[in-house]
């Protein structure tokens, strides 16, 4: 299926099967639209990339699609349910389903590493503790951190708490995976292994992986299908080997790290001339 | 201007309707949410000894010296009426009506309340309440309920124990420090105090003082602005939110409980 975008970028759509759907959704955050009506569609099975710059909204789709935030308009549809339309009790059978990597870690403060990644599957199952203590183990192990097991989120390292935290994330077996950021703060090592963990996991489990991510290099090598967002909308969307050959100037700003382009690098204000020139002091 | 100031005015009190609507949507939920007897109990036990147990110092060492003074002021007053011998009951009845409930809710507010917004606040600015609707357990069951309940069975049994910490102390310094027969200490106490009308009714208090402090409390955490400055303020809010509500339910319990209408 070839889709043709309103600015002109042509994009290959990888499948018809799609676990989630956005249809003509708006988002206001004060005055400021952070979304206006727009419609994107995350095949399963796939790692899906939505990218950006800085403040477009990704993280805060993440949130949409999660039922944390409520649209202003339009659907967001997983398999077929209408996430803004379902009751609290519903929302969280839901987000059983679901698994979201935060930016920050988010992990609980009063517990250790094990029990962090074992608290969804206490929560939700009733797996014996022998069997817990396994497959925690083996999270772990697959993010590098088996050693960590007994240590306390204060005693991680920035790097090291988001790596608990995607353990934690996938400790369920989630359908979908929400990843915001999963390789900011990582080394080089740990970046590499993160990246294949990602790709692997959704090869072997079958996850649907939605990815927010600055790094450009990094998920291009991942990602089946991205959507590039700025100004509230999709500016442009397909597969990494599509983007990567577009002409497009505004994928080809985001993707080569320009600051001048059709994509503005400055949030909205006035001439700088005319604020330095209107003189005073600052005023909210 | 003055269209200003009325519009000021009327969006200051849709926001306060909104934050008492949004403070009731999170008791009812909590309180009809509440998790499963299992689970709930580990974590009630925890939040009763954060809450409860974490405060029995301050209550312990406050109720003894404000008993201490109620017993040397009483004593002073009293002596020069020849009626010292009713120190015994002035204390006792000053304590279990009044004293013990009152106090003990604004020490409880001071420790456990703001140690209950800040945890919440926290736990929002690092978005550990996020991370748990993420993984589809809801806070409300989880985070709220447990210290919700937790304020209502603490406070109290401080109360409580202040009230006996404070007539102990009234003791030591009427009887055993200014000479007051210790018969006449106790007896006078044991005569007038009534197990309903005083003991029932000052347990009443806490019960309520109990509920308005933790509500406001979590209340408080939950809707706070998730920043090191949102938390300070909602901290220092529901000090003094929670002390006022004290004093005026205090009042109005009163009336209602001792009043003579």
């Amino acid at each position: 299926m070839v889709q043709e975008k309103p600015t002109g970028e042509v994009a290959a759509l990888p499948l018809d099967d799609i676990i989630v759907e956005i249809k003509g959704m708006t988002f206001t955050r004060g005055s400021r639209k952070i979304f206006d009506d727009i419609s994107l569609k995350i095949p399963r099975g796939k790692v899906t990339a939505i990218m950006g710059p800085s403040g477009t909204g990704k993280t805060t789709l993440l949130k949409l699609i999660g039922g944390q935030l409520r649209p202003d308009a339009g659907q967001i549809l997983l398999e077929g349910q209408n996430i803004p339309t379902l009751n609290r009790r519903d929302l969280f059978i839901v987000r059983e389903k679901m698994g979201m990597l935060f930016q920050s870690g988010a992990l609980f403060t009063d517990m250790n590493v094990f029990d962090n990644v074992a608290f969804p599957i206490r929560v939700h199952t009733s797996i014996p503790e022998e069997m817990i203590r396994d497959i925690v183990l083996m999270k772990l192990h697959a993010v590098g951190l088996r050693g960590a097991v007994a240590l306390m989120p204060s005693e991680l390292s920035g790097g090291m708490a988001r790596r608990v935290a995607l353990a934690r994330a996938i400790s369920l077996d989630p359908d979908i995976v929400m990843y915001d950021e999963p390789f900011t703060g990582q080394d080089p090592i740990a970046m590499g292994v993160l990246v294949n963990l990602i790709k692997r996991l959704n090869q072997a489990l079958g996850h649907t992986s939605i990815i927010v991510s600055h790094d450009i290099q990094e998920t291009l090598s991942i990602a089946d299908y991205i959507y590039v967002l700025s100004n509230g909308k999709v500016i442009a969307e397909g597969t990494p080997d599509v983007l990567k050959t577009q002409d497009s100037e505004q994928v080809r700003q985001f993707v080569d790290g320009l600051p001048d382009g059709p994509v503005p690098f400055h949030y909205p204000a006035p001439e700088l001339m005319d604020e330095l020139m209107a003189g005073g002091v600052f005023k909210c | 201007m003055l269209i200003d100031k009325i519009q000021r005015l009327g969006h200051r009190t849709l926001s306060r309707c909104a934050a008492f609507g949004r403070s009731g949507q999170i008791l009812v939920q909590s309180i009809v949410a509440r998790p499963a007897p299992l689970m709930m109990l580990p974590l009630l036990v925890k939040q009763i000894y954060f809450v409860g147990v974490l405060s029995l110092v301050i209550i312990v060492v406050s109720g003894a010296f404000i008993g201490m003074v109620l017993g040397l002021q009483g004593y002073t007053i009293l002596v020069d009426y020849g009626s010292e011998q009713a120190v015994g009951q002035m204390v006792a009845l000053s304590l279990l009506r009044e004293l013990a409930p009152v106090v003990t809710a604004l020490l409880f507010a001071g420790r456990a309340g703001s140690a209950l917004t800040a945890e919440i606040g926290l736990m929002k600015a690092t978005e550990q309440l996020a991370s748990l609707e993420m993984i589809g357990v809801d806070p409300y069951r989880r985070i709220i309920a447990p210290r919700l309940y937790a304020g209502f069975i603490c406070m109290p049994l401080l109360s409580m124990i202040f009230a006996v910490v404070g007539i102990w102390g009234a003791a030591l310094v009427a009887v055993d420090w200014l000479g007051i027969h210790s018969g006449a200490y106790w007896a006078n106490m044991q005569q007038a105090v009534d197990f309903r009308g005083d003991v029932i009714n000052g347990l009443i208090k806490a019960v309520v003082f109990g509920f308005v402090v933790t509500w406001i409390a979590v209340y408080q955490g939950y809707d706070c602005v998730p920043t090191s400055e949102g938390i300070s303020q909602a901290t220092t809010r529901t000090v003094v939110y929670a002390s006022l509500a004290v004093l005026g339910f205090d009042f109005v319990l009163t009336a209602l409980m001792f009043g003579d209408f």
